[in-house]
């Protein structure tokens, strides 16, 4: 097993990378497919949107996160498409 | 007066719905969908109210929206109630922006206001009202509390009739007013919005200067509309937000803390397990089994009373025969399994309700995933290890439509409790002293069975379709139990006149068939009944796993459709006992059943474990999966895999029996 990186305040990195605990701001959304970009769009997820990863599943997927002010599950495929600036 | 009731999904919108109507609601399916559509009346007024899918959001891309967005742009609605979740304001207020936009009046109803207070949420509703011009209300749906006034406010029609907001930017706004002043329709502003949006559903409102006016726009923008678009509302919501709630430093909620536990890395699949085997215990198991005995009981019982009744008024043999072996096993084999079917629904509803369900869901996902399932399906094939009926009924729960087809069709594959018999019958009287290992053998052929269907399924049927997994985990909940008691009562009733009628209707014909001739005469050998006939007619089928041409056997798998357990009474009567002694030594030594070999027996047992299961199963699949057609795929499919897999374990078990 390779140790993964951490990623730390200012890096840029997707929202797949980050770890628990973390805080980071949507950058941008790589998503291909316009229906799930619409539905991460409708859940909340917009440009400089603050987002914490609060849980992983205990087998590694998928990722409990929080944002504005609820909690969204997301499986780490799709995760890996939004970029984000780290936070903490 | 024709009222549209619609929120988030866990806005509690089910539960105020029933509070709003009281018992007078007509449940049905959408056209075409098998999404349920539930309307009724408001108490005290004339005024319908329609149930609308849970959303978050009017996107042309999911079912459910596109049912909420037709049914609101087409069917008249006078006025839309728009319940909202106060604990989660921000993100339930971006479907209400978007509801705001349609010519029809809204209320909102903010529920769960008393657990927001707790929370240390303090929601200026004025503010709100002011910004949004459109009627707040706070209820609690759970305690009651504001419903009265909410009823009060629809009858009196003293609701703001909100003369839209701007939400946008200057530069967007100017655009949606030019193309406003376009557009011949009502709902123009909506409209405006989804041409901007480039919504493939109105291309048709395009008129050339609006046409001009988004291209504009989207070279300004030089990004995806949709998204500017949803920015925007969320940004003019953040700033509402700012200034309507005042919210007290967030400590860890309940919910946290529970979280904590059950969703902790070391002990959530444990407690998973528990609480999985504590259902089991319940329904499918000791406790279960005990009320499916207690029925049974005084069913034979009552069934013994009626053919003594029957005697008494000197019916004939044929029509007693007919109320006794026909209706009554029929009418026998929905009543046992009720009690049973209750308890499930019961720990089901309670799952779901207290937010657990979700969970579940979440940390199993990345198992089923693999296979093109989801991580709801476990809950299915859980239950169905006692009975494939509630189990197919409990698929309901996931959403994706793909994911849900896939379970309905894969849950019969889990051996249920009726065929243990079957497995009993043959491995013991086969391999002795290996019966166990058999038995368990063929559990692990389940598994590999549903995984390998589900591989097919997912590269043929549903080839290139991934879903993704959004799901949104609820806060922790006490349930209500008077909501909980209606809702199994439901379906346990929708159970009664679905699969009822179909168990019936098939034990009748079965009984028919197996004790007439097709000279119409009554009281013969089963061996000259119509359904020898079609026994000997079909055998062929049975030949590639039995090595052999057997009616008998044949017709014994046939009435395995009424029951499973049928399978193995079947047998014992072909063998020439009426007493329906399941003695394998007795049914293995008869002529009709003595061309089993071990091979053929193991075989037999896959083709009746995974060939297409009882009436019951097959009305509930057909009511799950919304159409006929879809059942007889799903049948089809089922059966053709049993075939294949009995077919492949007798040739490759015959070599054996052939070589030593």
């Amino acid at each position: 097993m390779a140790r993964r990186k951490i990623y730390k305040k200012h890096d840029l990195a997707t929202l797949a990378d980050l770890t628990h605990g973390q805080k980071a701001k949507v950058v941008k959304l790589n998503t291909i497919d316009k229906a799930l970009r619409r539905r991460l769009l409708d859940m909340g997820i917009t440009e400089g949107v603050q987002i914490k990863i609060k849980r992983i599943a205990p087998l590694g997927d998928p990722y409990d996160i929080e944002l504005r002010g609820y909690e969204l599950c997301l499986r780490k495929k799709d995760l890996s498409l939004i970029d984000v600036e780290v936070i903490s | 007066m024709k009222v549209a009731l619609i929120g988030n999904q866990n806005s509690g919108k089910t539960t105020l719905f029933n509070l709003l109507t009281g018992h007078n609601q007509k449940i049905g399916n959408w056209p075409g969908v098998t999404i349920e559509r539930k309307e009724g009346r408001i108490r005290s007024t004339d005024f319908d109210i329609i149930d609308l899918p849970g959303i978050y959001s009017l996107s042309p891309y999911t079912i459910e929206e596109e049912i909420s967005r037709k049914y609101l742009f087409e069917d008249n609605v006078d006025l839309i109630l728009n319940i909202i979740d106060s604990t989660n304001l921000e993100r339930s207020l971006y479907l209400t922006t978007q509801l705001l936009e349609l010519d029809i009046p809204v209320i909102v109803a903010l529920n769960m206001s008393d657990i927001a207070l707790q929370r240390g949420i303090d929601i200026d509703y004025k503010y709100l009202e002011e910004k949004l011009d459109t009627t707040m209300i706070p209820i609690s749906a759970l305690k009651k509390t504001g419903v009265f006034d909410l009823i009060q406010v629809i009858k009196s029609q003293a609701y703001r009739k909100n003369n839209y907001t701007h939400i946008y930017d200057h530069e967007l706004e100017d655009c949606l007013k030019k193309i406003e002043s376009e557009i011949k329709h009502d709902h123009e502003r909506y409209i405006a919005v989804k041409l901007i949006e480039n919504d493939p559903d109105f291309e048709e409102f395009h008129q050339n200067g609006s046409k001009k006016i988004v291209e504009t726009l989207c070279m300004t923008y030089n990004r995806d509309m949709e998204q500017i678009i949803a920015d925007e509302r969320y940004r003019y919501i953040e700033n509402i937000r700012d200034e309507s709630i005042k919210s007290s430093k967030q400590n860890m909620t309940v919910t946290d803390k529970l979280d904590r536990i059950f969703l902790n890395r070391f002990l959530a699949i444990p407690i998973f397990i528990l609480i999985m085997f504590s259902v089991y215990y319940l329904a499918a198991g000791p406790v279960g089994s005990a009320t499916v005995n207690f029925v049974i009981k005084y069913m034979d019982i009552f069934s013994l009373w009626m053919s003594q009744r029957l005697d008494v008024w000197g019916a004939s043999a044929w029509s007693k025969s007919l109320v006794v072996d026909g209706i009554f096993a029929g009418v026998g084999a929905i009543l046992s399994f009720l009690p049973q079917l209750a308890i499930l629904f019961l720990l089901i509803s309670f799952l779901e309700t207290t937010g657990y369900m979700s969970r579940i869901a979440f940390f199993l996902d990345k198992v089923f995933q693999k296979v093109g399932l989801s991580g709801k399906s476990l809950i299915p094939f859980i239950i169905g290890s006692g009975c494939s009926i509630p189990a197919i009924m409990s698929a309901r729960t996931i959403h994706d439509e793909t994911e849900k087809k896939m379970t309905i069709l894969l849950t019969p594959f889990v051996p249920c409790s009726a065929k243990l018999p079957i497995i009993v019958l043959f491995a013991g009287y086969f391999f002795g002293d290996y019966s166990g290992l058999v038995s368990v053998s063929l559990y692990f052929f389940a598994v590999i069975v549903i995984i390998l269907s589900a591989l097919i399924m997912k590269t043929i049927l549903f080839k290139g379709k991934t879903t993704s997994f959004i799901l949104e985990l609820p806060n922790y909940k006490l349930p209500n139990y008077r909501y909980i008691f209606k809702d199994v009562f439901d379906k346990v009733f929708a159970f009664v006149k679905q699969a009822g009628s179909i168990i019936v209707i098939a034990s009748i014909a079965v009984w028919f068939l197996l004790n007439f001739s097709f000279r119409l005469e009554y009281g013969i050998e089963s061996s000259a009944s119509m359904l020898a006939g079609i026994g000997k007619l079909f055998s062929w089928i049975f030949y590639p796993f039995l090595g052999t041409f057997s009616w008998e056997a044949t017709v014994s798998a046939i009435q395995g459709l009424v029951a499973k357990e049928q399978i193995v009474a079947s047998m014992a009567i072909i063998a020439g006992n009426s007493e329906q002694v399941n003695d394998g030594i007795f049914i293995f030594n008869s002529a009709a059943f003595s061309f089993f070999t071990p091979a053929s027996a193991y075989a037999f047992m896959v083709f009746n474990l995974f060939s297409a299961p009882c009436f019951g199963a097959i009305g509930a699949m057909r009511r799950e999966l919304g159409t006929t057609k879809r059942m007889w795929k799903a049948v089809f499919f089922q059966t053709g895999i049993a075939w294949l897999m009995a077919t492949l374990v007798y040739q490759f078990l015959h070599i054996f029996e052939v070589v030593l």
